[in-house]
This record gives structure tokens, sequence and C-alpha cells, in this order.
């Protein structure tokens, strides 16, 4: 039985602040590698590619300076992470009509392997592709095209899954910034954590089964055909039956509830932690994932602010006495920057639960970071020069 | 395996199967079974989208989901005698005939989607069974209906492999052997089913009962969108 | 055994780095076709169309005959297609009317008519499995049509 206490009369706990020199230090690593974003850009020649590049360089070594300066994560992540989900639909759709002349995708852009990958695919077409090498989704397997290439999406999720786990939703997903930006409009949630039947956390789950076994079935990636909301803001297929019509009503009605309405009254991630099955495919990787994040039960206060804020439902009574959250934790560090006792943090399984919480959080944040920093941040100076194009020749296509 | 299995016995055409004779009854039992072998991978496949939650939701031991398993593949063969012996009486083009396969099989979708929404949010645990009101204490009364039905409605939806054995079972021999054919064929396909009972080796795993119950409804979304236009399929 | 779990885990923390920079590096250098062309992995030819079975040449042009298409998981559907397509486009006449041979027996299954410049077919069935004419397409440097099959092997 939980026993809610206030929290400490002091002020409130310190962030693991970082000195200035420090922090530069450390964020050596990342500024050389994010420099590829700048150098891809002055690769291109486009003046506006080049401004757009250089601004991100400086704003990704900026926001991790700081965050490495202010011991607050979730504050600087979650902008970068709504700034990838906007940037994306401003880049990927112009490129659309750029390419195939609409953003739908008519039979004839399926047929020659033009849908865009993206790894929402993966649960669904695993089963096929190991029992009968067989790839179910119409895109392109091998190119270094721009866009959504197979091979380059299965090992860019292979090795965010091995190193960050379920970090991959907090810190590499294209779309979890729509669902965190509309999550984080109101101050207050009008459906309190409480009306919210924690049972719901499992339909990720049995939304992944059902695809994976319907889609082995139907040798057809069926999330993407019925359920995908996002297909609202990249690519969707052309209404030109009855059929492809109730596909894009489902899908429409799916990004207004799921992503917009619910996460606005709720101020969680839902479609995040209660919807997407991708999500729970990664949390399998948290179980195998040398990183976790950890309560310290010394300082724990069981005030529960962690549960009730927690944006995916990561956190419950039962995570307080076991001084972890549950596995569909997407190490988004809310509940760490939140925290009154400071009793969160990351760590490094197999650590001692005395060992230095900020060695764990720099360490964890390398291999995070540097995915958001460099495919986010291409996707971010992608967006951001259509962006500067619009501004300047009143047209976002090339 | 399974394509040196399909290759012997397709190429045996009905005829070629000599059922006339009894002295060929091992022959019979041997082909029946290794045509099921061969095609069971097809059953599993079919039938997996609709056992798998069902067994997870149940939450039982490995030796109660033996005797599920064996009232599901007992209903499944329910659905494929009912089938067979429709076209064994009227004519066994009805099998490939699309325009009267597609309604019956829509309405099987259809129901079998109703079974598993009612299995996702009306079956709950036999604790409270006294105070169970409805559906529910209907269910409960009778814990058979669920995996039968399901297996039966599975069973109507004629799939590849039992419309080769009806193919293979119908040739040129008599009533007897043709049952024979047919019964050691389906205890081929029904080989494959042997680890789904081991899924209760999990049951600990309390959230995995809510998971195959939302797996189920899911599920059931889907036959119950095929089974609309199987039924309605021109006007979309 | 404390300090051995704590050097694992350490160690693995560290090596996250590198893995996921190489693995982000190689996917977007292109490395991961290497991956994906040695574990021989195809898209579906339910999208692809299937491989070219048989190619009959017209001087100028080539009528490329796709295999028919039942794929499932294990086993074959009962209704499928099959994908005949011309090429070059700059090089095909205003009209092709041609018989086609679905199931390579040596004897045509139905018989197509491509307006080239508006992409309109029309089909005249054969063979009972031949059903209807799905669409015709622009397909990259080939004009395609796809007709829907019954199987005719069930």
């Amino acid at each position: 039985m939980t026993t809610e206490t206030q929290p400490s009369d002091q002020a409130k706990v310190q962030s693991p602040r970082m000195a200035v020199w420090k922090a530069l230090l450390l964020c050596l690593p990342i500024l050389l590698l994010s420099a590829l974003i700048p150098l891809l850009s002055l690769q291109s020649g486009d003046p506006l590619m080049i401004i757009s590049g250089l601004a991100v360089w400086i704003l990704v070594n900026v926001f991790f300076v700081l965050m490495l300066i202010t011991g607050k994560t979730h504050r600087y992540r979650s902008v970068l992470f709504i700034m990838i989900a906007i940037a994306l639909p401003l880049d990927f759709i112009p490129w659309m009509f750029e390419t195939y002349g609409s953003m739908l995708l008519t039979d004839e852009t399926i047929y020659s392997g033009g849908a865009s990958f993206c790894p929402l695919t993966m649960p669904m077409v695993i089963v096929p592709a190991l029992v009968k090498r067989v790839v179910i989704f119409p895109g392109t397997l091998v190119g270094t095209g721009t866009h959504g290439i197979f091979s380059m999406m299965a090992l860019l999720w292979l090795g965010v899954s091995l190193s960050i786990g379920r970090g991959w939703c907090s810190w590499g997903c294209f779309y979890g910034g729509w669902d965190e930006f509309f999550s984080r409009l109101r101050k207050k949630p009008l459906i309190k954590h409480k009306q919210i039947d924690r049972r719901w956390i499992y339909l990720p789950f049995g939304i992944l089964l059902a695809i994976v076994l319907i889609s082995a079935l139907t040798y057809e990636p069926v999330y993407c055909a019925w359920l995908c909301p996002f297909k609202l803001v990249t690519e969707f297929q052309a209404p030109a039956t009855t059929l492809a019509i109730i596909q894009i009503a489902i899908f429409i009605l799916l990004f207004i509830g799921l992503v917009i309405v619910l996460p606005l009254l709720t101020r969680r991630r839902i479609q995040c932690g209660l919807f997407c099955p991708f999500g729970a495919m990664q949390s399998f990787f948290n179980k195998i994932n040398i990183f976790g994040v950890r309560i310290d039960p010394e300082k724990c206060s069981r005030c529960e602010k962690c549960i009730r804020e927690c944006p995916t439902f990561s956190l419950n009574e039962a995570s307080l006495d076991s001084g972890k959250p549950l596995m569909t934790c997407t190490r988004c560090a809310h509940c760490i920057d939140n925290c009154p006792q400071g009793a969160i943090t990351y760590r490094i399984k197999g650590t001692s639960l005395k060992a230095s919480p900020t060695v764990a959080r720099v360490l964890y944040l390398y291999p995070a970071y540097f995915l958001m920093a460099f495919i986010g941040g291409a996707t971010i100076m992608n967006g951001l020069q259509r962006l500067l194009m619009l501004i300047t020749t009143g047209s976002m296509l090339h | 395996m399974t394509r040196l299995c399909s290759d012997v016995i397709l190429r045996a055409k009905p005829g070629r199967l000599r059922l006339g004779t009894a002295g060929k009854g091992g022959e019979v039992i041997l082909q029946g079974f290794l045509l099921g072998l061969a095609s069971g991978t097809t059953c599993l496949a079919y039938c997996a989208p609709v056992l798998v939650p069902f067994l997870l939701g149940e939450g039982q031991r490995v030796r109660q989901n033996w005797a599920v398993l064996g009232k599901f593949l007992g209903g499944r063969l329910g659905g494929y005698l009912l089938f067979g012996l429709i076209a064994w009486a009227v004519n066994r083009l009805i099998l490939e005939d699309s325009g009267v396969r597609a309604p019956v099989l829509g309405v099987a979708y259809i129901a079998l989607a109703a079974l598993l929404i009612v299995y996702g949010v009306v079956r709950t645990p036999t604790a409270c069974a006294g105070e169970l009101k409805g559906a529910r204490a209907w269910l409960n009364r009778w814990p058979a209906l669920l995996p039968v039905g399901l297996g039966f409605l599975t069973g109507l939806n004629v799939c590849p492999p039992f419309l080769m054995a009806f193919a293979g079972a119908t040739g040129t021999g008599t009533l007897w052997q043709s049952l024979l054919f047919f019964g050691t064929f389906f205890l081929g396909t029904s080989f494959y089913f042997i680890p789904l009972p081991f899924l209760g080796a999990f049951r600990h795993v309390q959230p995995l009962r809510t998971i195959g119950k939302f797996a189920a409804v899911i599920v059931a979304l889907y036959y119950l969108f095929a089974g609309v236009l199987l039924l309605v399929g021109d006007v979309l | 055994m404390e300090k051995l779990k704590a050097f694992f885990g350490y160690a693995m923390a560290v090596l996250a780095f590198p893995l996921i920079v190489v693995m982000i590096m190689a996917g977007v250098t292109g490395l991961g076709d290497v991956f994906v062309e040695a574990t021989g992995l195809q898209t579906a030819a339910k999208f692809t169309g299937g491989e070219v079975v048989r190619t009959v040449g017209h001087g100028a042009y080539e009528t490329r005959v796709h295999r028919m298409v039942f794929d499932a998981l294990f086993w074959e559907r009962s209704e499928g297609f099959i994908q005949v397509a011309w090429a070059p486009l700059d090089a095909l006449p205003a009209r092709i009317d041609e018989e086609i041979d679905a199931d390579g027996d040596g004897q045509a299954d139905f018989r197509v008519e491509v307006d080239t410049a508006n992409k309109e077919s029309t089909l005249t069935p054969y063979a009972s499995w031949v059903l209807d004419l799905e669409g015709t397409y622009r397909l990259n440097d080939t004009l395609a049509v796809r007709v829907r099959l019954r199987n005719p092997s069930r």
C-alpha cells in the first residue's frame, strides 16, 4: 500500500549539472559526427541547404551542451523531437510531388516500388522475410535514395534497437513528435490518469500479435494499409476505390483521435503508449538493452508524480516497489527531470546501485542523441530548407 | 520435407490412389497422412490468427490447453466434414464455384468475427460464474462452446489443403476409404499444432491474457471486414 | 562477480555508441545493400509482378510475360494475376494487339489490345480461369497490364 507524502520542503532537488568546460569536452564526439550534416549540405551547393545544414548543426550541438550543463534531458529532447515530426512532412510531401506528381500512392507508384519504407513496417515483414525471404512491402530494397530504402531502414532499426532499445520511440521516431506536441499543449489534463484503465497499455501488444499473424496470412502489411495514422503526414493510397476511401477515413479518424484529441485531453502520448505496435515490439529490445531507468527507493517519497505524468504509461505502483519502470519505457527522461526527489536516473544494467548516474546518463545520451542529431537533424535540415524555399521563392518544390 | 511430401502426393491423381481394394488401406492411410504433413503449415497459418490469441487469452496450463486444442480441432474437423458432406451430396464443384463459396465463407467469417468479439469483450474467468448473467453465464456454462465454435467456423474456411484432401478423398474409392484418407490427412495437418498448447507455459505472465483478448478483437475486425467484402465485394 | 557484471555493463554501454554510429553510417552509405543481396531478399511478387518467364521480340520492342502470381506464405491463393509488359516505352506502337500464353503450354490464354498513348486496354479471355483486367500501368520504362486469374491448378 502506498502512502502519499509531500515532497521535501527543501528546495527542489538539483539536477545533475555539469561544468561548461566538461560539457563542451563531452560534446566533441557529437560535434564531430554531426558535422556530416553541414558537410552534406555543402555538397549540395544549394545556399538554402547550406544555411539549413549549418543552422541545424549549431542547434543540435547547443542543445546537447545545454542538456549536459543543465542536467535536463527531456526539455531539449522534446523540442527536437517535435521539430523532427513537423519537419518530415515539410520535406517528404514536396518530395512526393517532385518524384511522383502527388503525395498519393497510385498503383503505378506501388508496383514500381515507390512506397517509402518506414521502420513501422518491421513487425509485419519479419515473418515472411524469415520464412520465404520475401518482403511484403512495395518499397525499394536496395539503393541510396534519400527516402525509405529497406536496406537503410533495416540497418538503422537494428542498430538503434540493440543500442537503445525502445529509446527509438523518444529519440528517433519520425512521428512521435506529433503525439508529444499535442500532449504538451494543455497545462492540465482533462482526463486524469486514474480515469484511464491501465489495461489499455496492453493494446499495442495485442495489435502487434494480430498484425503479425494477419500479415503472414494475407501477405500484406495490414497495419500500413488499415491502421497507421501517420499516413496523413507522409503518403497514402489514392482514393480510387470505395475501399481506399474507407481506409483513408479510418486513418484520418485515428490521427485526429489518437494523435490530437486524446493527447490534448490526457497530456499523454496516446498513440505511442496505447496503440503503436512497433513500440510494443521495441519494448522487447528494452529487455536486452544495457541501459535502463532506475528509481531509488531510498530517495523516492511515493508522491507518484512520475506515475501521473509518464507520457507512455510506463510507470505504476509496482514500478516504485521494483525500482524500475515497465518494459514499455521509452527513456524520454520526463520522470527523471521532474522527480521532486531526484530519485529517478538512467542506469547501466549490472552496475551497482551506487554507480554514478551521471556516467550512465552520458553513456546513454551518446547513442540516443547521435540518432536524434544525425537522422533527426538531417530531417530538420531538409524541412527547414523547404521552408526557406517557400519564403524566398514562394514554392516548396525544386 | 513438406515439398517432398506434397510432390509425392499431388502427383498421385485421385484415380491413381487405388482406393478400390481393402488391401490398399495402408496406402490410403499413408497418403492421407503425408498430404496432411505436406500442407499442415498452411492450416496452421489459417488457424493461428484465431487460435493463438484464444490460447493466450485463456491463460490456462499446458495440460488444459491440450484439451482446448482438441476441442478446436474437433470443431475444425466438423466444419470440414460439413462442407465435405454438402459437396459430396450436391456436387463437389460447389467447393470451387466462387458464386457459392463466397457467400458461405462471408457468413462464416462474420460469425467468426462475432464469436471472437464476444470472447475478447465478454468472456471472464470462471471464479464468479454463479453471479454472471447473459452471455457471460452462457459461456461459462458451456466452456467448450468457444473453442469448438471457433474451430468449426475456421474449418468452414475452405483452405487449400482441405481442397486437396477433398479431391484426393473423393476419388474413385469407397466411402470408408475416403473417410480414412480424410481422417489421416486431418491428423497429418494437426501435427503442426502441437507446439501451440505450450503457450500455457507463459500463463504466469498475467498481461498475456489481456493481450490475447485484444488480439482476438483485432483479428475479429479483420474477419468482419473480409466477410463483408465477400458478401458485397462487387460494390467495393 | 559484481565487478565482472559492472565491467560488462560499462563495456556494453560504451560499445552502444560506436554500434549505432556504424549501423547508421552503413545504412546511409548503402552498405546495407550487401546484406540484403546476401540474404536473397526480394520484394513480394504481388507488388513487383514476379519474374519474367518469357520474352517475345517484336523488332524495336519486346513483350515480357511474367509468371502467374498466386503467392501466399506457404500455399497458393485461389486467385491471382499475371503481369504482361511491353518495353521500351518510346519504341511502342500506337496500338498493341497480342495473344498471350499465360501458363506456358503453347496455347494462347487471352488476348489484350492496348492503346499505348492513352493507357487503355481491353481483354478477351480464352481460358475460363482468365477473369478480368486489373489495370494498365506505366512502370519504369515499360507499359504493363495486370490480368486477374483464377488459379488453374486448384
